[in-house]
């Protein structure tokens, strides 16, 4: 009977085989054999890659949200919008729900996301520990998949083209920063070793708090 | 082909962090586990039921998402709702066909698609249908894949209604459409996070 779990075992996500973990060649992928699930990757220097683009993302957040993404031009006069006004319009004209969701979607996640790898890599890469590490990974984690940049990046341009029988559209700064900002964003999230980050939190709660 | 699974060595898997542990009290269920703090589940509890709940609701929303209007574009005094489908007939007859393409894969084929995958996989595991297991499996991913772009409408609406607001002359109101679609896009979304892709290879412990 098995009394002790060997460090180097793993179960697939999706299928629940257990295999042993083996080392990957630089950029090599470990697949599931049973069914093609992608297990872990080899990635270098993770953490400060990580806290690198989680301090750009931050960055970059600031105008691309401050700033107007794109500019109408209709009978000489001029409107135009931020990332979070189409929600405050949308929360204005009642559709509180909606309002919410694209809200969360497109600002309130993806900053989120950014502050919580900030920490998490923030306080891996200095060797610190905290014992909030586990909570931030887990709540990363958590709403991972509900940040959605890339799909409203391609929702501009769709209103572009939407409104272009209309009136002249304008891209302004915002939408290059906010170009930016998705750019740094799906690096992050593309370079993150998750098991990797596990493994340090793991290993820095033995040592003192900060 | 070794097929020895987590479970059948009383282990589970950590949802949150992949670590394993022994199931102590072998009741599938071991609370905080020591390193990320989260509960570990043998398999997600009663998945079936709520994938089931969220997809019959997704389902029944997607009728109103269609026929009610997602926004009404007023522009110089004449204006008429629009819906999903009426939207994209616009943008095709103003030939933007690449876009009417992208709208119409995002807001109408994918949640179609992904409620009928996630119907076929929770009837082939509720009734033990026989259909290869990977391809299951690589169709719950492509449907845990592809799910967040149905949010594409939701963001131009919001786009529309900021920008589009001269009066009478032009002025763009969301409606009551929007806010069932957006309901359909989070509760697919959330059917399939509950749908645990390992009950498709569960049964394989029964056979033998």
């Amino acid at each position: 009977m098995l009394t002790s779990i060997p460090g180097n075992w793993i179960a697939c996500k999706d299928c629940d085989l257990l295999l042993e973990r083996v080392a990957t060649p630089p950029g090599g992928k470990a697949l599931c054999p049973r069914c093609e699930n992608p297990l872990y990757q080899h990635r270098e220097q993770g953490i400060e890659r990580t806290l690198a683009l989680a301090i750009t993302g931050l960055l970059l957040f600031i105008p691309a949200n401050l700033l107007p993404v794109m500019s109408l031009q209709l009978i000489g006069q001029e409107t135009s919008t931020t990332i979070y006004e189409g929600s405050l319009v949308l929360f204005r004209e009642g559709l509180y729900w909606t309002a919410l969701l694209v809200f969360s979607a497109s600002v309130v996640i993806p900053l989120c996301k950014l502050l919580l790898m900030l920490f998490v890599s923030g306080y891996l890469y200095l060797e610190r520990s905290s014992p909030l590490l586990p909570y931030a990974m887990r709540y990363y984690h958590h709403i991972d998949e509900w940040g959605m940049l890339e799909v409203y990046m391609l929702s501009v341009l769709v209103a572009v083209v939407k409104l272009k029988g209309m009136a002249s559209v304008i891209p302004d700064v915002g939408l290059y920063c906010f170009i930016g900002l998705l750019l740094v964003t799906t690096l992050m999230s593309s370079l993150l070793d998750q098991d990797d980050v596990w493994e340090q939190i793991e290993h820095s709660q033995g040592r003192n708090p900060a | 082909m070794q097929t020895t699974t987590a479970r059948d060595l009383g282990l589970i898997r950590c949802e949150t962090c992949g670590k394993l542990a022994f199931d102590v009290d072998h009741d599938g269920y071991q609370e905080h586990y020591p390193r990320c703090h989260g509960h570990m589940h043998m398999r997600a509890t009663n998945s079936l039921a709520r994938t089931w709940s969220l997809l019959i609701t997704a389902a029944i929303l997607y009728i109103p998402a269609n026929v009610l209007p997602i926004m009404t574009v007023t522009y110089f005094g004449s204006g008429s709702p629009d819906t999903i489908m009426s939207g994209i007939i616009q943008l095709l007859q103003i030939g933007s066909y690449p876009v009417a393409a992208v709208i119409f894969i995002a807001s109408i084929l994918v949640p179609l698609l992904k409620m009928v995958a996630l119907l076929i996989l929770l009837l082939s595991v509720q009734f033990k249908w026989m259909l290869d297991d990977r391809q299951r499996t690589r169709m719950y991913r492509a449907v845990e894949l592809v799910g967040r772009w149905s949010m594409l409408d939701m963001f131009v609406i919001a786009l529309l209604v900021a920008l589009v607001n001269y009066g009478s002359i032009a002025h763009i109101v969301s409606g009551p459409g929007a806010t069932a679609f957006g309901s359909v896009v989070v509760l697919t979304m959330l059917a399939a996070t509950t749908f645990d892709a390992r009950l498709i290879w569960d049964k394989e412990r029964t056979d033998d």
